[in-house]
């Protein structure tokens, strides 16, 4: 429990409306995108400035009260969830777009702009921010920075650590500190800038972003290959790219999702494909036409028994509203699903779709595949029920066995998701054990008493 | 064990949600706010621990589901489909059943008698509603909550000095003496009652003129919105069954306003307490139409064979979308294909046209702040527009819309699709 003193300190910080303790509140902030992860924090706070946040935090080092900090809350990895109680440093109302430079493409704003507000305010002065997690309804930048989040755009944009410029952060023992500047190019001493993204807020509260800005494509193709064989997609992937197209995106869809996306709403998708893959070129209209023109060779080469290129705007929304239903097309199918975010070279995507299968099938699971294939980062699931236990413990061997599959060839645990609390148990199995010390050891130095976002990570 | 019973109703709607956040980018009291209790997944999350037992209805809880416009618009963004406004009216029954309406009312009303500036003008109110008592006995507890909102330092349309009920005669037959195509029951609704009896003139004329008999039921009662979205279930009941009674003879029932064509329809979705009720509201659902969906997609009336009113020549108009016709009963063709084919009028989208007003029923009298809050995000758009005039069709969404827009000193009117058409 958290002392009365410490939440007076805290109303005398913010102010009495932004703290709140009421049992709905602590509730409301218990959870967070996950499924199974819930614990309640003592207090949930609004701070509206990097000063305020700068005082909390001081506080709570002093009183040793963990600080979660939260943002919109839609991480699918436990990661905002108050694990040990203490405050929720939530950066909601922290959400001004302070300044857009248009000559030096770049942004700066404060942690809880939620992306879809800012692609809209940039796409009104004809500028993007890349990184496009398909949370972006919901998703901060604080969130997208303190994961290192990527979409499907990362085939040629690359992820969020790639659009940092500068941060500004308060410290677990409350100093502000600001990193990195406003230059592409920076070599002033060590990147401290790199070490806060994906930190999964453990190693403090990031306050401000400058954030690095690309002109907004003028125009865009949405074309559609469909396969009999979901290996065979995989296998597309990297024939496109090594013939000399990188499409903004690449997408994958197997046939459980189609048909589940098609019972949801139907769109018109191919239901006896084995696999669909979902490509958008973007640039100036030339190079687009042509680009899309080389993917429905290559992909036709390649075992796409069908190739649609979208004629317009409408059909390309169809498709992609299908990718983004996806994730809700999986989920509202069984009671637990448990959703891996490996990634592993793009080369060995066909063979890590070829292991899902096999150790699907050897333990008897219903099975899907879905994912940002051009990166090589997949999602496959099973589906199963925590009530049944003898069920469920099949699905967790199977899933570690597609983790250790996704390890063995040359891959990693979590491409976009985070460790948080979902993925602690494969953490230490997949990691150096040298990295892992030292990451402790640069957890302790910044944070000694061990107070911002415990029981994260590697606990 | 205490009986659960509307929560047990919904549970299948709660466990739709999969907390995947996307709803705070559509959710307008959420988009003030900021806070997670605020949104349809918070709601939903306390509404689910509430069917599990591991939440009471504490006055916190009261606030919080009673922080909903029922708008809406997470339904239709939301990728899971999850139905939260079944959720939040049956969250809020059950409080009903538990607590009695009494609690509901009694805190709401605690917050509107604290403002003594708001209860002043609220008083007022309710004095010049004294005189209608003897007339609506019986019936005053079902005035609309927007109508008592009226109080609350608003820019009141004044009443109006007839009311439709004390105009029409029972029947109206076609205009041209043939036998009538179709007999359909016209169903007043309280704002066009009390505050727009001109547009419930305007639309019995429209049907007459098109060959349509148009009968005006007496025992006809208030569409019961406020009521039964309050939770009150039984009173919602007792209204529904007035009303199916009172149009048992017609093929279809008429309505001009959104809100009540939506609600009449959607009897069958929140009230049924057995499956003879389920049926009956079934079948009443298939005979409610809205006025713009009954003209042009049952009349079959051309949107190009209409004309412009003279007044409205030149000017420029723009369309807000009722909650209750966009996302309730997906009416939203219709109007555009009527005011994009009005010779004279210059149609323009406007930015947010689906953007709910802020109104949301009894929503705007216990939460007048947020209200404006959310008004001024419409008005932001009709500005935007550079329309002359803003049109809707839910005489509900027309008074908070006049409201804000002179509040927010703009020239705009704000007028019901049918007052732009000639005959
Ligand atoms: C349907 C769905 C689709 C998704 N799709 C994608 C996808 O395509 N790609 C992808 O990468 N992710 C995806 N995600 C995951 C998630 O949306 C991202 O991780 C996102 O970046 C989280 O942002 P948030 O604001 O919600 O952060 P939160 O969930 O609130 O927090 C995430 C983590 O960041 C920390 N944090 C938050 N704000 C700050 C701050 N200001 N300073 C320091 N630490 C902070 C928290 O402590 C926590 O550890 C998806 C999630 C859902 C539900
Ligand atoms: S209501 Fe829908 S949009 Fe909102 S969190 Fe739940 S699933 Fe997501
Ligand atoms: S119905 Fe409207 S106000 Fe209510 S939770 Fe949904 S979006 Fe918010």
């Amino acid at each position: 429990m958290i002392k009365e003193s410490v939440l007076t300190e805290l109303q005398k910080i913010v102010g009495n409306e932004q703290v709140l303790t009421t049992p709905e509140a602590k509730k409301a902030y218990s959870y967070d995108g996950t499924t199974n992860w819930v614990h309640e924090p003592d207090v949930v706070v609004f701070p509206k400035t990097a000063e305020e946040i700068s005082e909390i935090v001081k506080l709570a080092n002093r009183e040793k009260v963990p600080v979660t900090p939260r943002g919109g809350g839609t991480n699918v990895s436990g990661g905002s969830v108050p694990w040990l109680g203490g405050i929720v440093l939530c950066t909601t109302k922290m959400n001004n777009i302070l300044k857009i430079d248009k000559e030096n493409l770049t942004a700066t704003v404060e942690p809880g702009v939620v992306l879809q507000d800012l692609t809209l305010r940039l796409a009104s002065d004809g500028l993007f921010f890349p990184p496009d997690p398909q949370s972006f309804f919901g998703a901060t930048i604080g969130g997208i920075i303190a994961e290192n989040a990527g979409g499907p755009a990362c085939v040629k944009y690359g992820v969020t650590k790639q659009y940092i410029l500068g941060l500004q952060v308060v410290l677990p023992t409350g100093e502000i500190v600001n990193l990195g500047g406003r230059t592409i190019k920076n070599v002033v001493g060590y990147d401290l800038l790199h070490l806060f993204i994906s930190s999964e807020g453990t190693l403090g509260v990031i306050t401000k972003a400058e954030l690095k800005l690309n002109p907004l494509p003028q125009a865009r193709k949405t074309s559609m290959a469909v396969y009999n064989d979901v290996a065979m997609a995989g296998e597309s992937v990297f024939r496109v790219l090594e013939n000399g197209v990188i499409p903004a995106k690449i997408e994958l869809l197997d046939n459980w999702v189609i048909n589940r996306i098609e019972e949801m709403m139907p769109l018109g998708l191919p239901k006896d494909a084995d696999a669909v893959l979902l490509f958008e070129c973007d640039g100036i209209p030339e190079a687009v036409e042509k680009e899309t023109e080389k993917i429905v060779e290559i992909t036709k080469k390649y075992g796409a028994i069908d190739v649609r290129v979208a004629k317009d705007q409408d059909e390309a929304n169809k498709y992609w509203m299908a990718r983004r239903a996806g994730f809700a097309a999986v989920f509202g199918k069984a009671p637990t699903v448990l959703s891996e975010d490996v990634t592993v070279p793009r080369g060995n995507i066909p063979a890590l779709i070829r292991k899902v299968k096999e150790i699907s099938k050897k333990y008897d699971m219903e099975n899907c595949v879905l994912g940002h294939a051009g990166d090589g980062n997949l999602h496959p699931s099973v589906l199963t029920d925590i009530k049944n236990k003898e069920h469920y413990e099949r699905a967790v061997k199977a899933i570690e066995e597609i983790i250790e599959s996704a390890v063995e060839l040359g891959g990693v645990l979590s491409g976009e998701h985070g460790i948080g609390l979902e993925k602690q148990k494969f953490f230490r199995r997949t990691m150096d054990p040298v990295a892992v010390e030292l990451m402790k050891k640069i957890k302790a130095l910044l944070d000694p008493n061990n107070i911002m976002n415990p029981g994260k990570i590697w606990d | 064990m205490k009986d659960l019973k509307e929560l047990k109703k919904i549970e299948k709607f709660a466990d739709q949600c999969m907390k995947c956040g996307f709803c705070s980018f559509f959710c307008p009291v959420y988009q003030e706010e900021k806070v997670e209790t605020a949104v349809a997944r918070g709601k939903n999350y306390l509404t689910k621990l509430a069917i599990k037992g591991e939440q009471e209805f504490t006055p916190e809880m009261a606030e919080i589901i009673g922080k909903c416009l029922l708008c809406k618009r997470c339904v239709a963004n939301c990728p899971a489909k999850a139905q939260i406004d079944r959720v939040v009216v049956g969250a809020r029954a059950q409080m009903v059943k538990e607590k009695g309406l009494g609690f509901v009312k009694n805190f709401a009303f605690r917050k509107v008698m604290a403002d003594r500036k708001a209860f002043g003008r609220y008083l007022r109110l309710a004095k010049a509603f004294q005189w209608l008592l003897p007339k609506t006995e019986g019936n005053i507890r079902h005035l609309p909550d927007f109508l008592k909102a009226l109080g609350k330092g608003r820019n009141i349309p004044s009443l109006a000095k007839t009311f439709l009920r004390d105009m029409v005669k029972p029947v109206y037959k076609p205009q041209n003496g043939e036998t009538p195509k179709m007999r359909v029951g016209f169903f007043m609704g309280c704002a066009t009652d009390f505050v727009y009896p001109e547009l419930g003139l305007k639309l019995i004329d429209f049907l007459t003129k098109r060959g349509v008999e148009v009968v005006v039921p007496e025992a006809q009662n208030c569409c019961g919105a406020a009521i039964y979205f309050s939770g009150d279930f039984e009173t919602g009941r007792y209204l529904a069954n007035a009303n199916i009674k009172a149009f048992d003879d017609v093929e279809y029932v008429i309505t001009a306003c959104g809100t009540c064509s939506s609600t009449l329809k959607d009897y069958q979705k929140y009230l049924p307490d057995n499956e003879e009720e389920q049926k009956r509201y079934e079948a009443f659902e298939k005979k409610v139409k809205d006025s713009l969906e009954f003209i042009i997609n049952i009349l079959n009336v051309k949107p190009e064979e209409l004309t412009l009113k003279k007044e409205f020549e030149g000017k420029v108009a723009t369309w807000h979308d009722p909650c209750h016709l966009i996302r309730y009963q997906n009416i939203k063709d219709q109007p555009r294909a009527i005011l994009k084919s009005l010779k004279g009028l210059k149609y323009v989208e406007m930015p947010n046209a689906d953007l709910c007003c802020g109104m949301g029923g009894s929503f705007s009298v216990y939460h007048y702040d947020l209200t404006k809050k959310i008004a001024d995000k419409k008005m932001n758009g009709i500005k935007a527009t550079g329309a002359d005039i803003v049109v809707t069709a839910c005489p509900g969404c027309m008074i908070n819309l006049i409201d804000n827009a002179l509040r927010n000193k703009m020239p705009q009117k704000v007028y019901h699709l049918l007052e732009l058409v000639e005959g």
